[in-house]
């Protein structure tokens, strides 16, 4: 009996609690007023400057003079370096590891982009753009005190990257009709470069680290096979002789990789004392974005990269909290959608593509519909939370060869059906779209499963292209099968896609755009079938890049290359959509911070130090 | 004598079996389309004279009987190759095998103590509603998928700041002491052992407690029990250490089982185990590192249950004589 | 068999709450086109990760009314970067049950337009907030509950006939038979599952469509799990071949296939109920790790492992909870498969060695 009546209890108390949950006042909210910010002013980074003391000839920096000492921590991700041999790195990280460790006879200016000596004291071009007059610092030293003298500039270029040791790539990109350029001793600390046609990206290649001949030359004595595993991640950090700022200390792998000063760096601050300032820095490895802002948020790392909606939580957390953020602007990846233009058989003498969806796809009409169908606004806005900027070039946004000409547009569904009509397709009455011999517009959507991103972007460009009446099979698939399809097997219809590139030099993205480049993919050729049926825009894109490359001057190279963003704009075999806004957060105990929308934060690492 | 040529017939037994997982597993992820030079070519700073070197050295342009040809004779010979980055796969796996040993280790130590245990006590009380509530308590764990676990758990250190964002150890471990050290690795595995060992505690204890129902109803015990020994002797003394017998052949399948089940749990800790290499390895398609790790895989398993049955011989006399 | 089964589960009070809750979940996914108030498709790309839509019965007076609901406002607020959500008070949009609402085909054959509940043409009611794409979570999750609660099951299919026969025949024949079938058998197993998992996961073609993908995916659920339980299944077998009535069935000259699909096989079936519902359980952890990495079921379909793929995300996690839900409803159901398993093996089988 008592029993039952707790069970009564029990279930008026919880229907009075379900009624009760399901009154709800309307009460209007008072808004809260917004927070105002006062946009950091962005300092001008002055440029370190030559200077020459009891003989040598020191790098100065020209940034407040700090203080000695710590250590920044910052992240890479994905599975660490797969080498520190600069002429072995195949990959980013492992790049960008080698790169702190050897400095190249050049750097970039982080502001204007223009080339600027670093390891060279300085370098003259001859007027007629053919010969390369570099002079290097006397008395810098190697960190095991050996100089730092022209033999080591001859050798890295002439018998480690001519001689086609490690990763050949730098050298086939220079060969021009495959000649390559020469290098010459003219005195120890004097070195003379010449290619055999005036060639204007060849100055950024003179970033190209230089080795030291003394560790390198045993290396390469032993042969190509013996190079590949030369100065590998198992190597002892000892045997490391370096010119950076900093040097591998030690490597703990898929954990952090940790570099210590190098005592014999070359660059001193205004006081004449050695940099850099740091005693170490180090990177933890870590494997994707989650965990990097999870290590953010626990103190763990110092420095991050944010995107999408990590920037409105850090930006409301900035005031009250121990880092600054700095907007960066755009990053110079693009993310596109890609049609397959290709109208070829492949060796079992089947079409690549059915040569019914052929037809539509070379239909500029066609592209220019699926343009303008995409939503870009609100992609920016849900998919990068705000955090991005719509893209309809094939240059990243803050690139120096920006095609300012071309305008921006917003998705027109209607001037979309009118392209389509003028081809002859046809909607019936329930909104299928149809080809002007009766065939439905159907076709499949690739891009590479996992990353959350692309997929949301797959999502609504499928929404979008549905609105057109098109039947669209959205298909993500595992990453290495989608580059699969893209370089090899070319049986796509259409493709999500992101590169990314180089803001500085456009003759990086040929291998894209030149119409037998091995990353051609809207209209890939296999090597066999060279420049067969080759489009008069792409021929016309082929010349543009030839010249580019040739040309010297900047303004000539603008020219050209305003012209191949031109076609791409016009053409439309890639769709770009939108390149997201860096934004960067770092402690703010550290000092002489000098933000750069191309070089990034800590470009000048040597010169960043902690306050007390 | 006898136990000696029975080790070296089950060793011999197991090589027509190592045979057959290598073949399977060689041949199943080479028919799968993913190009483990994909990233590579998708480099627009690589040349395609790079990307050839590449493929010539991999092999990759050889049919699947000639490869798998070259793999195995060089697999007998002890050399394992290079990773799709030219990485030595011996090295990669030094690097990683001793980390994954410890959190294994670890978490086998742990749902031994605890599953146990926690077995007896639910056979002891068997139909109780005690025993109810272990068996529910236990499926609890069992019941979140383990990479949801881990991100919570992530979530829940840093809001505490109790413990490390993932990893193994900290940035100046080569400075620390010995016992700072020691300090600094078992807090790094805290989190990753609590996921595992909440996944792994389940079965333990099921297992456990099947067998001790088991021996619970044997004839023996009921002859103990009717000799009027004390439940706990009856209990503790003759039934447990029966039960625990049959245990022992788990653990090999155990640690071949920790090792698939840990790897997305090392994932989202970004832990430096072998579980972690091998899922970036088999993402990648990159076959020597893949094909290696199963081995080691298969290996460990066989190994596992070789230890199992040597125990058992030397424990239980009877095998022997079925044998 | 089975009705005695189930009184005695209902005894269980663990049990029962679990049947219940396993009852109401079947029961929602089975009417989801009609209890979803949008379709799986349905997307409202202005409205992209909205929290769940506030529903008040008393309105700015004080009065009792008619549950209504606002719209959600976004802006974006380009001095902190952020984006808002802000209720849209100039309209009300009242919530009516059992109404007309977007058309969809019940269980995919008969055409209704009828949902259990929603609102006006231009209102929005997200239960559950929305996810990247501005599309309904309480919707997806009743989709996608269809495709991981049925996955394990429709893997149990394939790979019980499987295991049965293949253990049974192994069983039952013995000698050289056996001992082939077994070492192929434990080859399967030597490899650590889950990376035989993925391995098979990423050979699937890529021109599938969804159902074909589904399938697929089942199968290989199923290629993996079989040679355990044909393992299992065989050991039985051959301690049931040598009972009296086989061997009186061999006498009388019953064919081999026969014996052992109506003789032996049938004795199994205690163990094959428990083996069953303690596996489902695995099948959806499976399918959500799958999804986890990509390689389950893909974009735009839903499925409660490739939903809870959005909630890595460390700030989805601590500003967009809703977005957690696929991960409750995996625990609540994996954790009620667990119990009834747990109490169906108490029942027929106390000491069962399955896991």
């Amino acid at each position: 009996m008592i029993r039952r009546g707790f069970r009564v209890l029990f279930v008026v108390i919880f229907v009075a609690l379900v009624l009760k949950g399901c009154l709800v006042k309307d009460v209007p909210q008072i808004q809260s007023s917004t927070q105002i910010y006062q946009e950091r002013q962005a300092k001008i980074y002055p440029i370190p400057e030559n200077i020459t003391l009891n003989g040598i000839d020191y790098l100065q920096s020209q940034a407040p003079v700090g203080i000695f000492g710590g250590e920044l921590i910052t992240s890479t991700i994905g599975e660490g370096p797969k080498t520190f041999n600069p002429f072995n790195s195949k990959d980013n990280t492992s790049s960008t590891m080698a790169g702190i460790m050897y400095d190249g006879l050049l750097t970039t200016d982080p502001i204007s982009g223009k080339p600027i000596p670093k390891l060279a004291k300085s370098y003259e071009i001859s007027p007629n753009g053919v010969d390369y007059i570099i002079k290097l610092r006397k008395g810098i030293k190697w960190s095991d005190g050996k100089l730092i003298t022209a033999d080591d500039v001859v050798f890295t270029w002439q018998d480690i990257i001519f001689a086609g040791f490690g990763d050949t790539s730098i050298r086939d990109s220079l060969a021009i009709d495959g000649q390559l350029p020469s290098v010459e001793k003219l005195d120890n600390y004097t070195v003379k470069f010449t290619t055999p046609k005036p060639y204007a990206p060849f100055i950024r290649m003179l970033s190209t680290p230089i080795a030291p001949k003394h560790v390198f030359y045993p290396a390469i004595k032993k042969g190509s096979s013996y190079f590949d595993s030369f100065l590998s991640t198992n190597t002892n950090p000892e045997d490391f002789v370096v010119s950076g700022a900093f040097k591998l200390k030690e490597y703990v792998p898929a954990q952090r990789v940790v570099f210590e000063k190098n005592p014999n760096y070359y660059e001193i601050n205004k006081n004449g004392d050695k940099l850099p300032y740091l005693d170490r820095l180090i990177y933890l490895i870590v494997g994707d974005l989650n965990n990097e802002v999870l290590k953010f948020e626990a103190k763990e790392i110092d420095i991050i990269s944010l995107q999408g909606s990590k920037v409105a939580r850090y930006k409301s957390l900035e005031p009250h909290s121990d880092f600054d953020l700095y907007n960066l602007g755009p990053t110079t990846g693009t993310m596109y959608l890609s049609l397959n233009l290709n109208d070829r058989k492949n060796d079992k003498g089947s079409y690549y593509v059915n040569p019914v969806k052929q037809k539509w796809f070379q239909d500029l009409n066609f592209r220019k519909a699926v343009d303008l169908a995409v939503d870009r606004k609100n992609m920016v806005f849900n998919i990068a939370n705000g955090i991005a900027a719509p893209l309809f070039t094939p240059e990243s946004l803050n690139s120096i060869y920006l095609n300012k000409e071309l305008k921006p547009y917003d998705k027109n569904i209607e001037k979309a059906r009118e392209y389509l009509t003028q081809s002859g397709f046809y909607n019936d009455k329930s909104g299928k779209l149809f080809d002007k011999k009766g065939n439905r517009v159907e076709f499949d959507l690739y891009t590479n499963a996992g990353n959350t991103e692309r997929e949301a972007i797959g999502v609504m460009v499928k929404q979008d292209l549905e609105e057109l009446g098109m039947k669209v099979n959205f298909k993500p698939i595992e990453f290495n099968s989608l580059v699969n399809k893209l370089v090899s097997t070319f049986d796509w219809d259409m493709v999500i896609m992101g590169l990314t590139g180089s803001p500085l030099e456009p003759n990086g993205g040929k291998n894209v755009w030149l119409s037998d480049g091995r990353l051609h993919m809207f209209n890939m050729r296999t090597p066999q079938e060279g420049k067969i049926n080759i489009l008069p825009w792409e021929k016309e894109l082929d010349e543009m890049f030839t010249k580019g490359a040739l040309a010297t001057k900047f303004e000539d190279r603008k020219k050209y290359y305003d012209r191949y963003q031109e076609i791409i704009y016009n053409q439309k075999p890639m769709i770009y959509i939108y390149s997201p806004v860096i934004i960067m957060a770092i402690r703010d105990k550290f000092k002489n911070i000098y933000p750069s929308s191309l070089s990034g934060l800590t470009y000048n690492i040597e010169e960043i130090y902690i306050r007390e | 004598m006898e136990t000696l040529k029975y080790i070296i017939k089950r060793i011999i037994q197991t090589i027509p079996l190592l045979i057959m997982v290598s073949v399977i597993s060689f041949f199943v992820i080479r028919i799968s389309p993913v190009d483990p030079l994909a990233e590579l070519k998708l480099n627009p700073s690589v040349s395609p004279e790079t990307v050839e070197k590449e493929r010539q050295r991999l092999g990759l342009d050889k049919p699947i009987i000639v490869q798998y040809g070259k793999w195995a004779i060089s697999f007998v010979q002890g050399d394992l190759g290079v990773t799709s980055t030219g990485e030595k796969v011996s090295q990669k796996l030094k690097e990683r095998i001793p980390n994954t040993l410890l959190l294994t280790t670890l978490v086998i130590l742990l749902t031994w103590l605890v599953g146990v245990p926690l077995g007896i006590i639910a056979a002891v009380n068997w139909k109780s509603s005690f025993d109810r509530f272990l068996t529910v308590l236990t499926s609890i764990g069992m019941a979140i998928p383990s990479f949801f676990f881990a991100v919570l758990l992530l979530l829940f250190a840093v809001k505490t700041g109790w413990f490390p964002i993932g990893g193994l150890t900290s940035p100046n471990f080569a400075e620390m002491t010995f016992w700072g050290k020691v300090f600094d690795v078992a807090y790094h595995l805290v989190l990753p052992v609590i996921v595992l060992f909440t996944i792994s505690l389940a079965g333990l204890q099921r297992q456990m407690r099947a067998n001790m129902l088991d021996v619970l109803d044997s004839d023996y015990v009921k002859f103990a029990r009717a000799k009027g020994l004390s439940e706990f002797t009856v209990v503790y003394k003759h039934a447990l250490r029966n039960a625990v017998n049959p245990m022992i052949t788990l653990l090999g399948f155990e640690f071949a089982g920790l090792l698939s089940g840990a790897a997305l749990t090392e994932y989202v800790f970004q832990y430096p185990g072998l579980g972690r290499l091998i899922l970036e390895a088999v993402l990648k398609s990159d076959i020597n590192l893949v094909m290696a790790s199963l081995m080691m895989g298969a290996f460990m398993l066989v190994l596992g249950n070789l230890i199992a049955d040597i125990l058992l011989i030397i424990t239980d006399p009877r095998i022997r004589v079925k044998s | 068999m089975i009705k005695e089964v189930m009184q005695q589960l209902w005894k269980d009070k663990f049990a029962r709450v679990a049947l219940i809750i396993l009852g109401v979940i079947y029961l929602a996914l089975f009417l989801a086109d009609f209890i979803a108030p949008y379709t799986k498709d349905f997307s409202d790309r202005t409205m992209a990760y909205v929290p769940p839509s506030k529903i008040f019965t008393i309105d700015t007076n004080g009065k009792l009314s008619q549950p209504y609901t606002y719209n959600y406002i976004r802006e974006f607020d380009p001095i902190n970067l952020e984006i808002r959500y802000k209720l849209d008070r100039s309209k009300k949009h009242y919530i009516k049950f059992f109404a007309k609402g977007q058309p969809y085909k019940f269980l995919g054959l008969i055409p209704m337009k009828y949902h259990l509940f929603t609102t006006d043409k231009d209102g929005r009611i997200f239960l559950l907030g929305t996810d990247i794409n501005g599309r309904d979570v309480f919707s997806r999750l009743l989709f996608g509950g269809r495709i991981s609660m049925t996955i394990g099951f429709l893997a149990l299919l394939v790979l019980f006939p499987i295991g049965l026969l293949y253990g049974g025949i192994s069983g039952y024949f013995g000698g050289k038979v056996d001992s082939i079938m077994m070492r192929f058998a434990e080859a399967i197993m030597s490899i650590p599952s889950f990376y035989l998992l993925i391995i098979l996961a990423s050979i699937l073609p890529s021109g599938m469509t969804s159902t074909q993908r589904f399938m697929l995916i089942v199968i290989i659920l199923a290629l993996i799990g079989w040679a355990g339980f044909a393992r299992v299944v065989r050991g039985m077998v051959l301690s049931i071949k040598n009972q009296e009535y086989v061997q009186a069935a061999q006498s009388i000259g019953a064919s081999k296939l026969r014996i052992i699909t109506k003789h032996i096989l049938p004795q199994t079936t205690s163990f094959v109920i428990v083996a069953m519902t303690l596996s489902v359980p695995s099948y959806i952890l499976s399918e959500s790790g799958l999804s986890f990495l990509g390689l389950g079921i893909q974009q735009p379909d839903a499925s409660w492992g490739n939903m809870l793929k959005e909630a890595q995300e460390f700030t989805n996690i601590l500003y967009r909870p809703w977005l957690l839900t696929p991960g409750f409803l995996i625990f609540v159901s994996v954790l009620a498969f667990n119990v009834i398993g747990d109490t169906i093996r108490d029942i027929l089988d106390p000491k069962s060695k399955i896991r």
